[in-house]
């Protein structure tokens, strides 16, 4: 009887023309996800190249001033791209993927994004997450609008209704066939995916199956419950899509448009400028007082005193801390109110799949906002590493030769954080056992 | 057995069947005339349990409907006055798949056997039904209930739109199904049919069984004449 039911779904030339189209759109989000792979493969290549060049240049333009070397030589760190990272670009096409810094002020660097094209940015991307979130719920409509409604108007469902005797687990079976077919192209998208884009068949991978496999469970369980409401084909149809418009545009919208406003973040531009007038107005104080406050922050320097020329690189420097100093807590409070925000969206999501579903695959992917503190705070160690190794030879007044450059390659951050498995499922869960249930008791109601 | 105890339906003020008694014995064709709106679908839609009785109960082979809808399923089949199957499958499929509705799974040569027993041209089994005429469906229709080996059969003007070679040949299949045993039921509008196939005739007008008669006790002419003096 199944293989009769499939091939009675199967055989409608709409569930052909959908199946394909979803194929299709998969296929092109695999594409997408490639080329965002091989640009940023470029682009970390290139950075590997010009920072060699860069560092070489000005090794050969300054080779007697360390302080005014470094001055200009920018060191890059690489948020590492995994290949999953392509299924769900996330925020990665609007945060840099690679920061390179001086060792100067870091606050007035951190926001140094690379230049996007803001017309590719509106468009957003047909990545797979995409595919998965929008396009997928209005085939699993298209599909399972007309169970049992399409059949009763008909008349095919009054033979139907005599010949079982259980009528639920007929209904059931239509379901699961349907629902068999969806989760067959999910799955072979997928598996197309591990090979084209070369994606390690590990926790991540699996959690990020696993999520998906529910998310489309989900609306298969919304189908259910509508049709368990025993209306008309036009009427269903109407409900869910009136449930993808509200699920998938109107309430992320309000959620973004409550977050924006409850979690404003003036602090961005605060720190900004504290940073800037945090150095710039200590070239009109007394150095003496620049220079303590650098030793209060580095007292390992103490021990190189006091300069007393008009212009030193150790007074250059600590003016140049003095600003990322006076910024720290705008720069504390920035980073605490994008963390609430963060908080606040997977808090609210947990109650809309639909943004449940983006913020979980982004986190599994590695490309949301959780991903671009970790990478910010990781910029931040490293840029305090470079200072801590240049600043004695900076001071000691060393000259270029005293460095081996060609040490300073390009480094990676590589984020080994974990989703939890919980966390990403169990709102989904509860979501889908709500509607079973819902459905179930209705249908039981209906044919017994 | 089919059985009818005081079964009454009303929709609102309408009393759309009023106080029917009624006992159709293994064997027997029961023929329910009337006009639209007699009341014939409705004690149909009462005996399958598609509607709920306002008062009295129909009873399958003793089993009331309202109680065990579900249960009642395995004694009865049914055809509608179209048969509306997958359009999609084959004549063959569509028996397939309903009859393993009906928990029967049936190899090739039995449901080629069967649709071939209710009339159906051997080289149509395996063609889409979205070809089929409306006769052909019936005959799968009639396969499909045929093949559930139930032992009440309810139809719903069966014969409606069948052309007369088909007509008879549906005859056929429904008196050697009563000869085997079954209970029918069949409402229709055919007084001529009604009264070739049915072992008794019941005239209903306005929600009533005004009046029931052994169709060996009446010519055809007399049961028009009785149809029309009673509608």
């Amino acid at each position: 009887m199944f293989k009769l039911a499939f091939k009675n779904f199967l055989s409608s030339s709409g569930v052909k023309i959908g199946i394909a189209f979803l194929i299709i759109t998969g296929l092109v989000s695999l594409v997408v996800g490639n080329q965002f792979l091989a640009k940023q493969a470029e682009n970390v290549e290139a950075t590997a190249a010009y920072q060699k060049a860069h560092i070489s240049k000005n090794v050969q333009y300054h080779p007697d001033e360390l302080g005014l070397l470094l001055y200009y030589v920018k060191f890059s760190l690489v948020n590492q791209t995994e290949p999953i990272n392509s299924l769900s670009i996330g925020q990665r096409d609007v945060n840099p993927s690679i920061q390179s810094v001086t060792i100067r002020g870091l606050e007035g660097q951190k926001y140094d994004a690379d230049l996007q094209n803001p017309s590719n940015l509106l468009l957003g991307n047909i990545d797979f997450s995409f595919v998965l979130i929008y396009l997928f719920p209005l085939f699993i409509i298209a599909f399972t609008y007309n169970i049992i409604s399409e059949e009763r108007e008909s008349g095919t469902w009054k033979i139907a209704a005599v010949q079982s005797s259980n009528l639920f687990g007929l209904i059931l079976k239509l379901f699961t066939v349907r629902f068999l077919v969806v989760v067959f192209t999910l799955f072979l998208t997928l598996f197309l995916a591990v090979i084209f884009l070369k994606i390690p068949l590990n926790t991540r991978f699996w959690l990020f199956g696993g999520v998906s496999f529910l998310y489309i469970l989900f609306w298969f369980a919304l189908s259910f419950w509508v049709a368990s409401m025993s209306k008309s084909s036009s009427y269903n149809a109407v409900t869910l899509l009136s449930a993808w418009i509200l699920l998938i545009i109107v309430l992320p919208a309000m959620v973004n448009s409550y977050l924006v406003s409850a979690y404003p973040v003036p602090e961005a531009m605060e720190t900004t400028v504290k940073q800037r007038n945090g150095y710039h107005e200590k070239w009109d104080m007394d150095k003496k007082a620049t220079i303590d406050k650098f030793y209060n922050h580095y007292p390992q320097f103490k021990t190189f005193g006091y300069p007393k020329e008009d212009f030193n690189w150790l007074w250059y420097y600590a003016m140049q801390q003095m600003g990322d100093d006076e910024a720290a807590s705008e720069s504390k409070a920035l980073r605490e109110k994008l963390e609430m925000r963060n908080r606040a969206s997977t808090r609210i999501a947990s109650f809309i799949p639909s943004v449940h579903m983006q913020i979980q695959l982004n986190e599994i992917a590695g490309s949301g906002l959780s991903n671009q503190l970790r990478f910010m705070d990781e910029t931040g160690r490293f840029h305090e590493q470079l200072r801590l190794q240049f600043y004695p030879a900076i001071f000691k007044e060393s000259p270029a030769s005293s460095q081996q450059w060609e040490k300073f390659e390009i480094e990676n951050f590589s984020d080994n954080s974990m989703t939890s498995a919980t966390s990403a499922a169990l709102p989904l869960v509860v979501a889908i056992l709500l509607f079973s249930v819902l459905g179930w008791v209705r249908f039981r109601t209906m044919v017994s | 057995m089919l059985e009818a105890r005081s079964l009454t339906k009303r929709y609102g003020s309408h009393l759309a069947l009023d106080n029917l008694n009624l006992i159709i014995k293994p064997g027997e064709i029961f023929a329910l005339l009337g006009q639209n709106g007699a009341g014939k679908t409705t004690t149909i839609n009462l005996f399958l349990g598609f509607i709920e009785p306002t008062s009295g109960s129909a009873l399958i082979n003793g089993i009331a409907v309202e109680e065990h809808p579900q249960e009642i399923k395995k004694h009865l089949a049914y055809i509608p006055e179209t048969v509306t199957l997958y359009p999609n499958l084959t004549g063959l499929e569509n028996l397939q798949y309903f009859s393993s509705l009906a928990g029967f799974n049936y190899s090739k040569q039995q449901l080629s056997d069967l649709l071939a027993h209710a009339g159906l041209q051997s080289q149509s089994f395996d063609q889409k039904l979205a070809g089929y005429s409306k006769g052909m469906r019936q005959k799968v229709g009639i396969a499909i209930a045929v093949a559930k080996k139930a032992k009440v059969l309810l139809l719903d003007e069966p014969t409606s739109g069948l052309d007369p070679k088909a007509s008879n040949e549906f005859s056929e299949i429904i008196r050697s199904l009563a000869a085997e045993g079954t209970a029918i039921l069949m409402a229709t509008h055919d007084i001529f049919r009604a009264r070739e196939v049915a072992t008794s005739i019941g005239i209903m007008r306005q929600g009533n069984l005004v009046s029931t008669i052994s169709a060996q006790d009446i010519s055809a002419n007399e049961l028009e004449q009785l149809y029309l003096q009673t509608v």
